[in-house]
């Protein structure tokens, strides 16, 4: 058995041309591998031990509950600073150890010192690989945890988005007619209102979570790819296979699922990394409006903020900057190839 | 100039005497009452002013109007205006002391409700009619007019104001709808010209939307271009240049606002001279963003400057309504959790003081003796234990389903680095804080409601404390009032009102002090930062009298306002050196100056 039996022959060859794009290919890797990296983040950037040795003891300290100073014999009850116990552990050399991440910060914490203010610059002494915000908090935590926030995000945006606005475009592509003309003029209407101004004001009023701002933004996001699928629709209702299916019997949520929208796919992922990096972009200026997710919540638009009001701090605007650039070149390459492995032109011949 | 002085004072007498009688019986002045005046307290002013120049100044957005009342008029351009408008009489920025403004001599009735005043004769409006007691009685028919859309001075002039008794053009009498405490901060009301105004109709907002109103102050508006800039230019014969509280003052020719939109904008304006001071108060500026060439040349100086006066009372408000928040020890917890020091530590560049109370700077009515709760993770662990509560996995405090996490309502971007470092602090304490920053008016209405479970942030200062709207229990448990923390004390609510209702100094004074002691029992309040001082940098030709400021300044630099306003001067051999040094690039002193002359006792 092959393991691509099922898939449509079409479709692996789009995906070879995908492979074949190198550019867009190895962006794809790297956007991926990045997903990969924030997801397990938790090892890679926290304040957290990876493993503490204790008495003889092993902990894991990296998920589950905190665990209070006294576990390790220190004299406070709130949570311990692995850091701190390092050293400790190294001046007492009693084989008591601790094996922190790379980056022994996270996102929140305020590293500060005495008689110097942050932002401090980049160490490697401190492990502040890219140095620290106006209130000491370790850059590369609040880039890896804002990526994996902001990646999230707009993977969920996109996800909403495209669920509201596929069914409705298709619905009017192909019932057409009355509720076709309705749903164009609800839209035309729709898509005047100044979203961003909207979100500004809702967001002034109630602080946004996560959750809140996908619904807000999906609320107006949709739009934009209804008016593709309607078009798609009723061109492929109108062509042979969609008709054959119809004669056959079929019913029209049979003759929309299993024939139009997988013939429409094709369209519909070629827009995909376009609006993921336009989900990155919109949360980015929200926040760095101060309209987005609520502090502390880890962030390059407030990232970005900073930057622009500490210019002489380079390594707050130059970090977040560069991330943006590699992250967002990284989502146009990748759809630039998906645009061109699935450009129609290349797979049917017209007669 | 003391001659003239006194020929106008005597002037002043013999009007009186002789037309007095007049104006019969309706409007007898007593007899009993006893004149007053002062000229004993010291200047404030430098001696070797010079006048001359012009100051630049930038302001970040034009005004909508050049009225002073009515809608739109509540800009901060509204102070330049309302500061070249003098009252009755004014208060000496150091000792306290009313001293003469439009008034030469001032009485207070036996009724405690009514003071009395003789015009200085001199007194002229920028047209050149003479003022006169008519112009005050007309301030308070223009303020009650329903024309001038302002509720508010409707209110005021109709329930705190009586009437204004005229005996002769220059004799007049102002009294209060009751007696209160301290009549001279309420009473001096201003002087508004009725040959300006005349009858007022619909038209008023529409017709002195741009309207230069006459009036009594030093300056008044040479030129303007709406959205650019406004000219201000001094009056050479000013009728008050020679009296002594306003000898040496006001001493530039012109001064320009030019509307700059944004604060760097304004920093990189005054970097190339063309607006002459900007204000240092902030951290960030004052430690690196004026580590500029200019600076370190000694082209620019730079100024610190600590006043004593009343502070802001900023903080965390903490809802008694919210369950979390009803027992006290909760409350003694929660500012034990606070780490105040640890933000101006190591945030704040330890630029900031801590606010030991609410009412810091209100000179004998403050009681120093409080000192804030201070962080302490053993108090907070012995307060939260007593009250019953248990550390959940989490690390923070449970009870009965109920965590110890509550919700900080702000407005301000710029205090979010302050409330992260609070928040992770508290953590550790076993708190949970949860930021919710808020549009200014969103916050507020979340505020009044009492929809809060804390609220961080500050109320303006006035003369004297004021415990009736923030404490009294008549005030909690609704909205719109100034109780937000819902605090109702039984023995807190009748000290209170002795102190609303008394006017004696002594025992208010009294009171006072028991009140913020009891307040502090209460703990509804954390007092957070307070800055005691004002920071400027200017260019080296600008000059300051010594000490550079009064000991209620706010500002180094004000162009207008007659408390304390108009003390700089502009040197012009100075600007001729400097100019000739920064063309050659020759460097010259660096000048930081740090002056303490009014620093408050508790800090030094």
């Amino acid at each position: 058995m092959k393991p691509f039996q099922n898939i449509n022959p079409l479709t692996l060859r789009k995906m070879r041309r995908f492979k074949s794009i190198r550019r867009g290919y190895y962006s794809f890797l790297i956007f991926i591998l990045l997903i990969l990296i924030s997801l397990f983040a938790e090892l890679l950037v926290n304040s957290r031990a990876l493993v503490v040795r204790y008495e003889g003891e092993l902990f894991f300290p990296t998920y589950g509950d905190m665990i209070p100073g006294t576990v390790f014999g220190l004299d406070y009850v709130y949570e311990t600073n692995y850091r701190q116990l390092k050293e400790k552990f190294q001046a007492e050399n009693s084989g008591n150890w601790v094996l922190l991440p790379p980056v022994p910060y996270n996102a929140y914490e305020n590293d500060l010192q005495e008689n110097a203010w942050p932002p401090f610059p980049p160490s490697f002494k401190d492990r502040h690989y890219l140095g620290t915000d106006v209130v000491g908090r370790d850059i590369v935590a609040r880039l890896v945890y804002g990526f994996r926030i902001a990646i999230f995000f707009s993977l969920g945006l996109l996800l909403a988005n495209y669920t509201i606005g596929v069914s409705i475009g298709c619905a009017m592509g192909y019932v057409g007619g009355k509720f076709d003309l309705f749903f164009q003029r609800i839209i035309e209407i729709w898509s005047n209102v100044p979203f961003l101004y909207v979100i500004i004001i809702i967001s002034s009023i109630v602080v946004p979570n996560f959750w809140i701002l996908i619904l807000i933004m999906a609320f107006f996001g949709w739009i934009n790819i209804t008016w593709t699928m309607r078009t798609i629709t009723y061109k492929e209702k109108a062509r042979e296979y969609a008709l054959a299916a119809k004669a056959l019997g079929a019913s029209n949520m049979r003759v929309i699922f299993n024939h139009i929208i997988p013939n429409t796919v094709a369209i519909i992922v070629t827009f995909a990394p376009f609006s993921v990096s336009n989900g990155i972009v919109a949360l980015t200026s929200l926040d760095y409006l101060g309209f987005g997710l609520p502090p502390p919540t880890p962030s390059w638009g407030e990232l970005l903020q900073q930057g622009w009001a500490n210019m002489w701090a380079w390594w707050i605007a130059g970090s977040v900057i560069a991330a943006m650039i590699v992250t967002l070149l990284t989502v146009t390459f990748i759809g630039e190839a998906v645009r061109e492995a699935f450009d129609p032109k290349l797979h049917t011949v017209y007669e | 100039m003391h001659k003239r002085y006194f020929s106008s004072l005597t002037a002043a007498l013999f009007l009186f005497v002789t037309a007095a009688p007049a104006l019969g019986a309706s409007s007898e002045l007593p007899e009993d009452i006893e004149w007053l005046t002062n000229r004993e307290d010291p200047v404030f002013a430098s001696p070797e002013a010079q006048k001359g120049g012009m100051y630049n100044t930038a302001i970040a957005s034009f005004p909508l109007t050049f009225r002073t009342v009515g809608p739109d008029s509540n800009s901060s351009f509204r102070s330049a205006i309302l500061g070249n408008q003098l009252s009755l009489i004014g208060i000496h920025p150091n000792t306290e002391n009313i001293i003469p403004e439009l008034a030469t001599h001032w009485a207070f009735g036996k009724d405690k409700k009514t003071m009395y005043f003789k015009l200085n004769p001199d007194a002229r409006w920028s047209d050149g009619h003479p003022v006169t007691a008519d112009d005050f009685a007309y301030t308070l028919e223009f303020m009650r007019s329903e024309h001038i859309i302002a509720p508010w001075y409707n209110d005021y002039y109709t329930k705190e104001i009586d009437k204004v008794i005229i005996y002769d053009d220059h004799t007049l009498a102002v009294v209060s709808t009751k007696a209160v405490p301290d009549l001279h901060l309420k009473i001096p009301i201003g002087p508004t010209p009725r040959h300006f105004y005349g009858e007022l109709d619909e038209s008023f907002v529409q017709k002195y939307n741009w309207k230069i109103v006459p009036n009594t102050g030093a300056y008044q508006i040479a030129d303007f271009k709406k959205g650019r800039h406004v000219m201000f230019k001094r009056k050479t014969d000013w009728w008050a240049r020679d009296l002594k509280y306003f000898q040496n003052r006001f001493n530039v020719d012109y001064v320009k606002y030019t509307v700059v939109r944004d604060f760097n904008l304004m920093w990189e304006h005054f970097k190339r001279g063309k607006i002459d001071t900007f204000p240092m108060t902030i951290p960030q500026y004052w430690h690196v963003k004026s580590n500029i060439r200019e600076v370190g040349k000694g082209y620019i100086h730079r100024i610190w400057f600590f006043n004593n006066t009343q502070q802001s009372a900023q903080g965390l408000w903490l809802n008694q309504a919210k369950e979390i928040f009803k027992g006290p020890k909760v409350r003694y917890a929660f500012a034990h959790a606070m780490n105040i020091e640890k933000v101006i530590d190591q945030v704040l560049r330890g630029d900031y003081y801590r606010l030991e109370n609410g009412y810091v700077g209100y000179g004998r009515y403050s009681n120093t003796d409080i000192r804030a709760r201070r962080f302490d993770l053993a108090k907070v662990t012995e307060y939260m234990t007593e009250a019953g509560w248990t550390r959940g996995a989490d690390g923070i405090w449970e009870k009965n389903g109920l965590r110890f996490s509550v919700e900080v309502t702000y407005s301000n971007e710029e205090h979010t680095p302050r409330l992260v470092v609070l928040k992770e602090e508290a953590k550790k304490a076993g708190l949970e804080l949860r930021l919710q920053k808020l549009d200014p008016s969103a916050a507020y209405k979340k505020v009044m409601e009492k929809n809060h479970d804390v609220a961080w942030m500050g109320w303006s200062t006035s003369l004297r404390p004021r415990f009736w709207e923030h404490y009294h229990s008549v005030n909690a448990f609704k909205p719109q009032t100034n109780n937000i923390t819902n605090t109702a004390d039984p023995e807190l609510d009748p000290m209170i009102i002795a102190y609303r209702n008394s006017l004696e100094e002594e025992e208010r004074i009294r009171l006072s002090i028991e009140m913020q002691e009891k307040i502090h029992q209460i703990a509804p309040f954390v007092p957070t930062f307070m800055v005691p001082y004002v920071r400027h940098a200017y260019w080296r030709w600008w000059r300051l009298p010594g000490p550079p400021g009064t000991k209620h300044s706010s500002d180094l630099f004000p162009p207008f306002d007659s408390r304390t306003g108009g003390l700089f001067w502009y040197d012009e051999a100075l600007h001729e050196e400097t100019k000739e040094a920064m063309k050659r690039g020759r460097p010259l002193e660096p000048v930081t100056n740090v002056d303490k002359t009014y620093m408050m006792p508790f800090l030094k």
